[in-house]
């Protein structure tokens, strides 16, 4: 193969296409990686909101009692506070532009770091408020089902009960983990894959 | 339409080819390559205003058509497909500019089995650049480029031959 005349014959193909039209320039959004991850965590972020509002009305909907209704106003006050906390930085991550004029590199080093960041933002919150929540239901459980709760302490040793906390603890990890890879790490997967063939010596 | 839709458009219009050569090498499928087409032109457009005129509108859109083209995410994977084009073209005894055609028919196929960074080294060296703009646009020393252009270039031939199509 001659790579020479290969590259006579490219330079003499020119496109015979259609002109391009202004309609091109207002189309849809973009299908960049960080546009994707954008999309996905503005859908998660409005899920959540619904979220939120539904378990405002748990204490109505499992019958609290009014000590146990003070304890879920802070556990919610908690949670809403760290969701707000994250979903800034997440807002910041939505409106934030990029630069496709930089030279491949650092553009590309520029998309992997931005979304390898926000992606364990969204990891860190899901961890947070799994962690409150469990907390939450195990102070549920110690005060309003004190009987129950006793009754399986007398049955089960503390290195029992340990043990299951602690791989509760790690199936919530292995489920985030897993959710997080699934839904945002393919897009990460890529544009890795493109860093790494820039840097491959 | 405002007088600056109407340059920009202007502009890319006299470089459209660079546009339609990079959607083919980076997609097979002609539907992936129009979406890919219009989300280069769009990246064009949004990258627009930082254009300042200090170097050519052909180098800077390589830049951006490149950058978009190596982190574009299609859909599905589709698997390429290896079979030769046509095991019975001589491409010596066609008319020229058919032998031509058919010749980049093959090498868009062939490139498709290259990584998105091997696809942008031949791009780049198919435009005439030197190792020098190759690095520059692709953020990598010189001597890199070089290695990985080379090497790039072997991997072409071998997949080219190893597909039963020599020219």
């Amino acid at each position: 193969m001659n790579f020479d005349d290969l590259k006579n014959d490219w330079q003499a193909d020119q496109s015979s296409e259609p002109n391009i039209s202004k309609d091109l320039l207002e189309i849809k959004q973009a299908k960049t990686p960080i546009d994707i991850l954008r999309k996905k965590m503005k859908h998660e972020f409005n899920y959540q909101i619904v979220a939120l509002i539904l378990m405002a009305a748990f204490p109505y909907l499992f019958g609290f009692s009014p000590q146990m209704k003070l304890i879920f106003l802070a556990f919610y006050a908690i949670t809403c506070g760290f969701t707000a906390h994250y979903f800034f930085k997440f807002y910041r991550f939505y409106k934030n532009s990029y630069d496709m004029t930089m030279d491949s590199r650092k553009s590309i080093l520029w998309f992997f770091y931005e979304m390898k960041l926000n992606i364990e933002l969204y990891k860190a919150l899901t961890y947070i408020i799994a962690f409150i929540w469990m907390s939450f239901i195990t102070v549920y459980l110690l005060i309003e089902k004190t009987g129950a709760i006793n009754r399986v302490f007398a049955k089960l040793s503390p290195t029992y009960i340990l043990l299951n906390c602690f791989i509760t603890i790690v199936i919530i990890g292995v489920i985030t983990e897993l959710w997080a890879w699934y839904y945002y790490g393919k897009y990460l997967a890529r544009v890795k894959k493109v860093v790494d063939d820039l840097d491959d010596e | 339409m405002n007088e600056t839709e109407n340059i920009f458009l202007s502009l890319i219009n006299q470089h459209k080819a660079i546009i339609h050569k990079v959607s083919k090498m980076y997609m097979i499928d002609a539907e992936q390559q129009r979406d890919l087409f219009q989300e280069i032109v769009m990246q064009l457009w949004k990258a627009y205003p930082t254009f300042k005129g200090n170097s050519k509108f052909s180098t800077w859109m390589y830049r951006v058509a490149l950058n978009t083209a190596l982190v574009y995410f299609k859909k599905d994977h589709r698997k390429v497909d290896k079979t030769p084009l046509n095991e019975n073209i001589d491409v010596i005894d066609t008319d020229d500019s058919e032998a031509k055609e058919e010749r980049l028919a093959y090498l868009y196929k062939a490139v498709q089995e290259l990584n998105a960074v091997e696809k942008a080294l031949i791009f780049l060296f198919l435009e005439n650049q030197s190792h020098r703009e190759i690095a520059l646009n692709l953020g990598i020393s010189e001597v890199n480029a070089r290695v990985k252009l080379n090497r790039t270039k072997e991997k072409l031939q071998f997949i080219i031959k190893k597909n039963g199509y020599e020219f």
